[in-house]
């Protein structure tokens, strides 16, 4: 993995951490890109509202990757062996961290 | 259709849950030595050879997924609202993210595998791993219980 390619592949620990955190924020603050209407089959930008049942989760999915993919590459701007060094102990950092936030906001469910 | 799709997701899941669960133990606990052992060959698999399968069918586990979730969550969730089946519902609520987490992990997944031998990246390598074969398997355990409960053709 030389040149061009390698430069694009070292920050896909950033592009990972990023989307973690992205996703969750999306799921909370519902930034969903589209929504999906499961009754009526019918898909439209941003979040819709409420026509039977609603499904935000391919909208939250999309946000994150769209997010997660410019944070990437504005990560391109700083020092490689930054980028390696902190991609390294973030990428399982933040999902860890996001899997305990996510399960705390769904309590709720657990504690009836 | 539903069911087979649903077939298909659960026979991915199954194979998904398997080259993950020996990647992340010989990752961890790798042989030094094959002894012909059960447990010897389970931690002496060449581990970089399962990633591309890993991630091909990680992505397919869950478009499989994504197609039948729609009659989840109007027939499955729905009999589990009105069962006042709190703890079920919210389960598959975790897994749904944790599987998005997962899919999310994936570049990095690769990245670390790209070159396995290089000994700067193993930590991060085992970690990722590990964390995917835990989502993995926590999907698996949920979607496992909550066919139990409203599975096929119910």
């Amino acid at each position: 993995m030389n040149g061009a390619s390698g430069n694009l592949a070292r920050v896909l620990p950033v592009f990972s951490a990023a989307f973690a955190a992205i996703y969750i924020a999306s799921v909370q603050y519902n930034w969903a890109l589209f929504t999906y209407q499961a009754q009526s089959g019918q898909w439209g930008w941003l979040v819709q509202p409420r026509e039977g049942t609603p499904m935000y989760w391919y909208g939250w999915l999309a946000t994150s990757a769209l997010g997660a993919g410019a944070i990437a590459l504005l990560s391109l701007a700083l020092p490689a062996r930054l980028v390696e060094r902190a991609g390294a102990v973030l990428v399982w950092l933040v999902p860890v961290a996001m899997m305990g936030v996510i399960g705390y906001v769904l309590r709720g469910y657990f504690l009836r | 259709m539903i069911s087979f799709l649903l077939i298909l997701h659960s026979l991915s899941a199954v194979a998904l849950l398997g080259a993950l669960t020996h990647q992340a133990i010989s990752v961890w606990w790798p042989a030094r030595q094959r002894t012909g052992s059960f447990v010897s060959s389970l931690r002496s698999v060449p581990s970089f050879t399962y990633t591309n399968a890993v991630i091909a069918l990680f992505v397919l586990t869950a478009i499989l997924g994504s197609i039948v979730y729609p009659e989840y969550r109007l027939s499955v969730r729905v009999a589990l609202q009105d069962y006042r089946m709190h703890v079920p519902e919210g389960a598959f609520e975790l897994k749904e993210h944790f599987i998005s987490i997962g899919l999310g992990l994936l570049p990095a997944y690769w990245y670390y595998w790209r070159h396995a031998g290089a000994k700067d990246r193993a930590r991060a390598r085992a970690i990722v791993t590990t964390l995917l074969a835990a989502i993995v398997w926590y999907g698996f355990l949920t979607g496992h219980v909550l066919n139990n409960i409203r599975g096929f053709g119910s």
